[in-house]
């Protein structure tokens, strides 16, 4: 019976992934109950398309599912909070040419300082992220996924994942400088 | 990742940030450690995105799903199933499917493949660790207890260190079976991953050091007669430290 196999395969590739799901969710959504939702709903697109899915790497599948997932909801249920494609691009070019032409950044604390953080600042700065940079340094430095799988999670290039990550964590350590002062 | 390394600063600065997650070839990682060495700015930028690094991983409380969704996860799913056939016989067939599910099934969906080899073995017994209400068979985090937990139940005990200095705490042990074997598994945690490490006496030649298998990442090295696996989801590198800290204990 395919049905024991499906459900047997969803054992087996999503169950191990719930803590990392929730994870993400709750970063993409910013609450709890949401989270919960997102990942209900990611779970069942997963169980729905298992019988076709043809391995590799079952962590960046299942993520990849509830970032999707995680959108589609927001614009559902919470179209303000989603900015139009046209704003995430125009973002990301502004500061690419920003960086460019700076050459250096304005704030730049010491190591020390960054490494003395606390949680509720790193949280706020990390929540005021754009979210294509949040969602890369969320994947990178907290969920610990390497620049492959997050560029198949992000579904852009590798080259992207890197300057993306770059500027979120300059951005969060602008942010921590900011804070200083 | 091989990249031009003689490009402009802020080039420069992205290759540092790529260098600090181990994600550069040899020969640009050489490349950006000699800029690095000679660029204050660079050596600057380096010593800020290990600070932030650290700080994320260390200052920011995890959280994990709450205990509740796995079974929400799974009724979700199985009434999907249920509305598809709504007769008696199949709420007959979904609820031996539950009970399916909820013994046999996790068992039997973490056989191992064709080959049947140790890291498919090792693998499974990590995975069904995952799935189980305990990774461990006795949760403790105390070395003392653990290793004479074993000596009761497997004829070598495997040893059992002590990592909660470097942020691997012990959580346990389990037994694995690996080639109708019994063999220890040592169970530690870094943030909300946990690690499986499991020592199968007699290594099998052709170990791969390290490897991805279904997205869990696996770093093998033989001592004293045993070869270690250790598997987890954690991130090649931090596991890689894993490894490192655990060859490197004293008994």
């Amino acid at each position: 019976m395919s049905g024991d196999d499906n459900t047997a395969r969803f054992e087996r590739i999503v169950q191990p992934h719930l803590g990392d799901a929730y994870a993400l969710a709750r970063w993409i959504t910013g609450d709890r109950a949401d989270a919960e939702d997102v990942v209900q709903e990611a779970c069942l697109r997963a169980f729905r398309a298992i019988g076709g899915y043809a391995g590799g790497n079952t962590r960046a599948w299942m993520l990849t599912i509830v970032r999707n997932t995680a959108y589609t909801w927001l614009a559902r249920n919470r179209s303000a909070v989603v900015m139009a494609v046209d704003d995430l691009v125009s973002i990301e070019s502004a500061n690419a040419g920003q960086a460019a032409t700076s050459g250096r950044y304005d704030a730049n604390p010491e190591a020390e300082l960054i490494a003395k953080a606390d949680a509720a600042r790193l949280e706020a700065a990390i929540k005021a992220l754009p979210p294509q940079f949040r969602d890369t340094l969320v994947l990178r430095d907290i969920q610990g996924l390497d620049y492959r799988e997050i560029a198949a999670v992000t579904e852009v290039p590798v080259g992207t994942v890197m300057s993306r990550l770059a500027r979120a964590r300059q951005r969060l350590i602008e942010a921590i400088a900011a804070d200083d002062r | 990742m091989t990249v031009d390394t003689h490009d402009n600063d802020d080039q420069a600065a992205l290759l540092v940030h790529a260098y600090v997650d181990g994600e550069l070839d040899p020969a640009s990682a050489i490349a950006i450690e000699q800029r690095i060495a000679s660029e204050p700015a660079l050596a600057a930028e380096r010593a800020r995105v290990e600070a932030l690094r650290r700080a994320l991983r260390e200052g920011l409380p995890q959280e994990p799903a709450p205990a509740a969704l796995r079974e929400k996860v799974r009724r979700t799913v199985g009434v999907t199933r249920q509305r598809a056939q709504p007769t008696w016989m199949a709420l007959a067939a979904s609820l031996a499917l539950a009970i399916f599910a909820s013994s046999t099934g996790t068992w039997y969906a973490m056989q191992p493949g064709a080959g049947g080899s140790v890291p498919d073995a090792v693998i499974a017994g990590h995975l069904r660790a995952l799935m189980a209400p305990q990774p461990a068979d006795v949760a403790s985090s105390d070395r003392h207890t653990v290793k004479p937990w074993f000596s009761g139940r497997i004829p070598l005990a495997p040893r059992v260190v002590d990592l909660v200095q470097d942020g691997f705490p012990l959580v346990g042990g389990r037994v694995d079976v690996v080639n109708r074997t019994p063999v220890p598994s040592l169970v530690y945690s870094r943030r909300q991953h946990l690690i499986s490490l499991t020592a199968v006496p007699n290594a099998s030649t052709g170990i791969k050091t390290s490897q991805t298998v279904q997205g869990y990442n696996m770093i093998a090295w033989t001592a004293e007669g045993m070869t270690y696996w250790a598997v987890s989801d954690l991130n090649l590198e931090e596991l890689e430290m894993f490894a490192r800290l655990f060859r490197a204990a004293p008994f």
